[in-house]
């Protein structure tokens, strides 16, 4: 029973992280690769202020929001200039930057979590608490999955929200057509700061509940493959409306699952794994461009 | 001679005096811009009064669209101050701008601040909205939309309801009264070039526009649809006092002349305020040539005219020799949509059939909305018929797909998305195999396709297209956004060629006027 809550528990964090990136990628139309980076600056800040500063969930995870999406200026204010392969680009440049810090910010001869071993470079983090809310610990499956799929809910009326919303068809509008928004008076400069916050806020939630419920976090969740995986499932379900990320994050999550009952090696599974999911993108991009349940077809 | 009335007198005083009092809404002072030395304006000052509706003209390439650009926020002057009180509080641009103005972002000489000072405009290739419906194309250019404000949007929900209710019931009184009642949730990119000209005029106006830039409103729309939009253009002046600069294609000025006070002259960089009465001389300086005049002149006046299913008429020169295309019966569809062949009482759909033989061109005239680009791109392949069949020197081809027909022989000049803009003309001559490079090109070899002017990016798009070796050719609307020169030109290198077939289609105005 513990193993399908924490397949629950995954897929809502997932769940998250698609729903946010479906925001910039689609309907602001902007590809970006810095979305691991900003998931593992939540799960850090969480990590971080529930460790040193004995924080409860709540007031650890809306730090984390607060400082990812101040620093989605890094890829929000490129976005004012650059599009296409370019901003592609200088996403990968943030995820690389954000990675470096992860990584590099560590010292041998500090605690982690100082200012000078601040991440504790890829020894990570250890004995994250678990989420706690008004004083009450969540530490079996069962109850830190009903929590998660609560803020899973939050974060998905939140998304539909703002996505039914005149908000949502203004970044629709800015998506199909930059100049002609701007031609009847949308800033969309403005737009793309408010998206990238709130995508960035959003998935450094995800972050943050990751962080309580697996209790260790390293460099490795800023890493570019888990960018890319991240970019397959809103790819593969579908950009554009609300139901392709939830289906991408579900079929993405359900592969490697599925390959837990074929008798393949531990040694290579990681790289089947992999290898299908190369293979699924291929397929779709070839024979169905918006994805599984998508509606916007992304360049 | 004619002697002139004290009564005259006073009545063109009087209009004089009126014309005067009218509130400046846009002052221009010694504008200038150039582009790597080439000057392409200088010195413009000129000034823009409430309810005036100026034309531009200009041959190709002398600067309206850099002009219209740099009014509208698109592009900034290098030099010159522009004063603009159309909003709330009169505003100053001065060029080169200050070093503080460049660092607030927010305070930019850009589109948007210039769209929500009452700057509206259009484009010559429509840019509307395509994922959105034709509602919410319109309701979603409306100013200060508190829907707009993510945190209103996720707190204020009633609130923004009842807006946003309010906003869709403008939208759709606008589009009926653009006569597109019923067609609220077709999608931008579902309609005709005509329809998406008029849904992008009234998307401006939706924004807040006092000031509205039309740079051709007019290219593409049939007879009806002219009369449907100058007539709305001159409700707006006329009710709304409106403020219009219309840029047009020389075919479709005697349209708007009635509707005209000013006519601003771009002639080599520098710019002349005249008379409406300057742009009926010089309507009529220009040779009357339209492409329906040019057809009779290259066959020696023996035109044969075929109505085809829905209204269009098919005019063919030359003799019936091999047949290169035949067309039996064919159908399209544009979703549930019927858009080429005509629906019977009974139910039953009847399609078009026609045959172009080697050495001929076909010149299809068809109204507004007709489906005249649904046909070229179905005999292309980019869409499927629904029925009916298409051969290709003498091969059924309606099942294969667009490029094998390409290598049998057709090939498919689009009248949007020809050309591949950050190429330079030598480049895209160089991937079209243009061996000899035409004297009228040769002037623009260095610049980007997406620099030039309307009339050199036909010609070069023509001159590219021309040279693919293909026997039948189908060509949308090739006259579009050219002044006379152009159209002359153009003709030049449309001119038939004993191996080849045909087929233009253009709208049917052209014909229509004719007549």
């Amino acid at each position: 029973m513990n193993y399908f809550f924490h397949l629950i528990i995954y897929f809502d964090i997932y769940a998250i992280v698609a729903m946010s990136l479906n925001l910039v990628v689609g309907y602001c139309g902007l590809l970006t690769l810095a979305h691991a980076g900003y998931f593992a600056v939540g799960s850090y800040v969480y990590a971080l202020i529930a460790l040193k500063l004995h924080a409860g969930f709540l007031p650890a995870s809306a730090m984390a929001v607060a400082i990812a999406s101040l620093l989605s200026f890094a890829v929000s204010l490129p976005a004012w200039r650059f599009k296409g392969d370019f901003f592609v680009m200088v996403s990968l440049a943030v995820q690389a930057l954000i990675f470096g810090l992860c990584q590099n910010w560590v010292s041998s001869d500090a605690e982690p979590g100082t200012l000078r071993n601040l991440t504790n470079g890829t020894f990570g983090l250890s004995e994250i608490p678990k989420p706690d809310l008004f004083g009450w610990q969540l530490n079996d499956p069962s109850s830190i999955a009903i929590f998660a799929t609560a803020i899973a809910l939050i974060c998905g009326v939140v998304s539909g929200v703002l996505l039914f919303s005149p908000w949502g068809r203004l970044l629709q509008v800015m998506r199909d057509d930059d100049l002609a928004a701007r031609g009847v008076g949308k800033n969309t400069r403005l737009v793309k700061l408010q998206a990238f916050a709130i995508a960035c806020g959003m998935v450094a939630i995800g972050g943050a509940i990751y962080a309580a419920y697996v209790g260790f976090i390293d460099p490795t969740l800023a890493a570019l493959d888990q960018s890319i995986l991240m970019l397959c499932m809103v790819l593969l379900g579908g950009v554009g409306n609300f139901r392709g990320p939830l289906v991408g994050t579900f079929v993405l999550l359900a592969i490697p699952e599925l390959l837990k009952f074929a008798t393949i090696p531990d040694g290579i599974a990681a790289n089947i794994r992999l290898l299908l999911y190369g293979l699924l993108l291929v397929v779709m991009v070839h024979f169905r461009p918006q994805g599984l349940a998508g509606k916007y077809q992304v360049d | 001679m004619k002697t002139i009335t004290r009564l005259e007198v006073n009545k063109v005083l009087g209009a004089v005096a009126k014309e005067r009092e009218r509130e400046i809404l846009l002052q221009v002072y010694g504008l200038g811009k150039s582009f790597g030395g080439q000057i392409v304006l200088k010195d413009v000052s000129v000034s823009l009064r409430l309810g005036e509706v100026v034309l531009l003209l200009g041959s190709n390439g002398s600067g309206k669209t850099t002009f219209l650009n740099m009014l509208t926020g698109n592009l900034k002057p290098d030099v010159g101050e522009i004063h603009l009180s159309s909003g709330k509080k009169q505003q100053v641009f001065r060029f080169p701008s200050p070093w503080q103005q460049e660092l607030n972002s927010w305070n930019h000489f850009t589109p948007e601040r210039l769209a929500q000072e009452g700057i509206g405009r259009t484009w010559q290739e429509v840019r509307l909205f395509p994922s959105l419906s034709l509602l919410d194309n319109i309701t979603a250019a409306s100013p200060q939309q508190k829907g707009e404000n993510p945190i209103s949007a996720l707190f204020q929900h009633s609130l923004i309801r009842k807006q946003e209710m309010r906003l869709q019931n403008e939208a759709r009184l606008k589009l009926e009264d653009l006569g597109l009642q019923g067609r609220e949730s077709s999608l931008a990119n579902k309609i005709s070039l005509g329809q998406s000209k008029r849904v992008a005029i009234a998307r401006a106006i939706q924004a807040g526009a006092k000031i509205l830039f039309l740079d051709e409103p007019l290219a593409s729309l049939d007879r009806a649809g002219i009369l449907e939009v100058v007539q709305w253009l001159k409700t707006l002046v006329r009710e709304q006092q409106l403020t219009l600069v219309i840029v047009e294609h020389v075919l479709n000025i005697p349209h708007i002349l009635d509707l005209v006070t000013k006519v601003w002259m771009l002639e080599q960089g520098e710019l002349r305020v005249e008379l409406p009465a300057m742009a009926q001389k010089y309507l009529a300086e220009l040779q009357h040539n339209d492409i329906r005049n040019w057809l009779a002149k290259v066959s020696g006046g023996k035109i044969s005219d075929r109505i085809l299913a829905g209204g269009a008429v098919l005019s063919t020169v030359g003799e019936a020799s091999v047949p290169l295309l035949e067309v039996e019966d064919l159908v399209v569809y544009r979703g549930k949509r019927l858009v080429v062949g005509e629906q019977h009482e009974d139910g039953t759909v009847t399609g078009i059939s026609f045959t172009l033989y080697r050495g001929q061109v076909a010149l299809l005239q068809a109204p507004n909305g007709w489906g005249k680009t649904s046909l070229l791109e179905a005999l292309a392949g980019a869409i499927a018929p629904a029925q009916g069949k298409i051969r290709l020197s003498g091969r059924l081809v309606e099942k294969l797909p667009s490029w094998k027909r390409v290598k049998l022989g057709l090939s498919l000049l689009q009248s949007r998305d020809n050309i591949y803009p950050n190429l330079t003309v030598r480049e895209a001559l160089q991937l079209s195999h243009v061996r000899n490079i035409p004297e009228d090109v040769k002037p623009l070899l260095h610049k980007r396709m997406s620099d030039l002017s309307g009339g050199e990016k036909q010609r070069v798009i023509l001159r590219c297209f021309q040279s693919r070796l293909s026997n039948v050719q189908l060509i949308d609307e090739p006259l579009s956004a050219l002044d006379a020169v152009g159209v002359d030109s153009v003709l030049e290198i449309l001119k038939p060629n004993t191996e080849k077939s045909c087929l233009i289609a253009v709208p049917s105005i052209i014909h229509t006027k004719e007549s």
